[in-house]
């Protein structure tokens, strides 16, 4: 490659030209502040909605129904939380609680046995179970829906929560199961073959030695199995008939239904919904992240 | 899979008890203790899970895909089974029926495009986040709000800032001299009630893209990048000829989530349209819900359920293909 800074003899006048020193530095300072606008507004697209929902749950009641949105409260009203949680929402939070706290204990007993056996031993037919494991991510939940409906009925399991339960467990095991899988085989073997040398059983190793190693990793699977549970909205909307059960998600759908102008309480409602998760999800985003992407690359 | 075929212990294996001639002094409690660790303890561990799978799983998908060719409706087919094999007629009924075969087709056309927006504008911002500059550690925590906020919640919020008399957007929009938009009511027409479910998707979605984008650039070798540069290359020349195709592979698995997730959101069109007016703006999964809970069609709602179904494993052979076949190419 000829690198000469004067054009080739002959060669047709060419259009382009070394910028000079100006020309390159104002460039630049276009590009920074271009760089910047796309930031600010990618910031803004993103943070708006939930500043917007924190503040109007705040706001007076004045505030809210304005011609002209109302920026920044004047003075903060805190009373609306108290009041919708004497509405229902005490209720709907408790609900929710047992709800995602069953599912998350549950669901880590069974995947953190079925996972550490994934990644551990030669189970007869061990590369179709981790396929099937993959592809019950791959369909849509909605298939389950009306089968499930159907049991729960007959079960009459649709008057308490478990049934809510026992559906949210079909589609959370299988990916908690796929990203503990991985944990596991991250953990190197010889620690635990240490382990049974020294005269651990099978069992012992894993309990002493691969569990605490894989500590970090089950936290987060069991942080996103609750938030899974938390934010559900489907199954919990068709399996829960009476009012006293409802969790969250339902129990805030029902409420702006009966309130459509409050929008204030409505907000108040969101935020309580929302704020858990919020603070949960920063925590393991980065773990969910590779998880799922990594499930699906080696599927 | 490293780490998976060295699933035996280094331990010398001990002699199976049905050899007892060969070591019979060896104790035959440590040989118990041998097999229940190699055979019988995977198998009590991994128990639980496969029967969730088949209880929870397998048995409702196949119940579903049986129910799909029945006419089964009401409460009397629950108690007593009172149902026909009809065959395929409700999948005929669901491309006759305009209503039905407007929500399959909104699916996929209205699934399309949340994908094709989800990723253009999670590309986009995963670039951004990839340039050097003052606070793109923040900016990288913030993008992630939207992920992290429950879709029901978002949906409420989104709803108030797009409200026609009170809403933020509408405000905005008028401020900036789009004057039809004062007092503008979105959910009342097909195109705008879904332009605002597309943009309330594609805010929750694009998170997850970015962050994964954002991995897969970095293992992207800067030498590759400054070669290029020094060849002359344009920003745009070596997103589209280097930096793109290098991310080919997990581009494609990006896509796949999405596609899995859009396709089968619910809640942002339950909460923002209800699938009204006159139920031109549903999707299946919300035909689903009111031909087969609220209406007790159990027969049409599995057959819904199904065509959802199909549209996804379509997709994904699709998927696996064009991936095999970037694997055979590196």
């Amino acid at each position: 490659m000829t690198t000469s800074l004067a054009p080739p003899p002959g060669a047709p006048p060419s259009t382009f030209r070394y910028r000079t020193a100006a020309q390159v530095r104002r460039r630049r300072i276009i590009t920074r502040t271009l760089l910047y606008l796309a930031a600010a507004a990618v910031a803004l697209f993103s943070v708006f909605p939930l500043y917007w929902m924190a503040v109007t749950a705040i706001k007076p009641q004045s505030e809210i129904i304005t011609p002209e949105p109302v920026w920044w409260p004047s003075e903060f009203v805190w009373d609306r939380f108290p009041q919708v949680l004497d509405r229902g929402f005490g209720r709907y939070l408790r609900n929710s609680l047992m709800v995602a706290v069953s599912t998350t204990i549950i669901g880590l007993i069974v995947a953190t046995m079925a996972g550490y056996a994934l990644a551990r031993f030669r189970i007869p037919l061990r590369k179709y179970l981790a396929l099937v494991v993959l592809a019950t991510q791959l369909f849509p939940v909605v298939v389950l829906l009306i089968p499930l409906f159907i049991v729960m009925r007959n079960l009459g399991l649709t008057g308490s929560l478990w049934g809510l339960v026992v559906a949210y467990l079909a589609f959370i095991t299988p990916l908690m199961i796929w990203i503990l899988r991985g944990f596991f085989l991250s953990v190197p073997n010889e620690l635990e073959e240490a382990a049974l040398i020294d005269g651990c059983t099978r069992f012992g190793a894993m309990r002493r030695v691969i569990l605490p190693l894989a500590g970090p990793g089950i936290a987060a699977v069991s942080i996103f199995a609750w938030i899974a549970a938390w934010n559900e909205f489907l199954f919990a909307l068709t399996f829960v008939r009476s009012e006293s059960l409802r969790t969250l998600p339902v129990g805030l759908a029902f409420f702006v239904e009966q309130e459509r102008v409050d929008h204030g309480a409505i907000m108040a409602g969101s935020l309580l919904f929302t704020l858990p998760v919020v603070v949960f999800f920063l925590f393991v985003h980065k773990r969910l992240t590779t998880g799922l992407v990594t499930g699906a690359v080696k599927g | 899979m490293p780490g998976g075929r060295r699933g035996r212990s280094l331990v010398p294996r001990p002699v199976r008890p049905d050899t007892p001639d060969r070591s019979p002094a060896r104790p035959p409690a440590r040989s118990w203790r041998r097999i229940f660790d190699d055979k019988l303890f995977p198998l009590l561990l991994i128990a639980p899970a496969l029967l969730f799978i088949i209880g929870l799983v397998g048995y409702p998908v196949v119940r579903t895909a049986w129910l799909s060719f029945t006419d089964a409706s009401g409460i009397r087919a629950l108690t007593e089974g009172e149902m026909d094999f009809i065959g395929f007629a409700n999948y005929i009924e669901i491309f006759s029926n305009p209503i039905l075969r407007r929500s399959a087709i909104t699916t996929v056309v209205f699934g399309l495009i949340c994908v094709v927006g989800t990723m253009i504008l999670g590309i986009a911002v995963a670039l951004l986040l990839n340039q050097p500059f003052r606070g793109r550690k923040v900016l990288g925590v913030l993008v992630l709000l939207p992920w992290a906020i429950p879709q029901i919640a978002a949906s409420f919020v989104w709803q108030w800032l797009f409200n026609g008399q009170y809403g933020v957007v509408n405000w905005s929009l008028t401020k900036l001299g789009f004057s039809g938009f004062e007092d503008f009511s979105w959910f009342t027409q097909f195109y705008t009630a879904f332009a605002v479910v597309g943009i309330v998707v594609i805010w929750q979605s694009f998170p997850f893209v970015t962050l994964a984008l954002l991995a897969g650039l970095q293992t992207i070798p800067n030498d590759v990048i400054e070669a290029a540069k020094l060849d002359g290359t344009t920003a745009w020349q070596r997103l589209r000829l280097i930096t793109l195709p290098m991310l080919k592979p997990l581009l494609l698995v990006l896509v796949v989530i999405s596609t899995i997730w859009d396709f089968k959101m619910f809640d942002q069109v339950w909460v923002l349209t209800g699938g009204g007016p006159a139920r031109r703006t549903e999707v299946l999964s919300v035909s689903t819900y009111v031909e087969g809970i609220t209406q007790s069609q159990w027969g049409m709602g599995s057959a819904l359920a199904m065509v959802l179904f199909f549209i996804l494993i379509v997709i994904t052979i699709i998927y696996i293909k064009l991936i095999r076949e970037e694997e055979q190419i590196s």
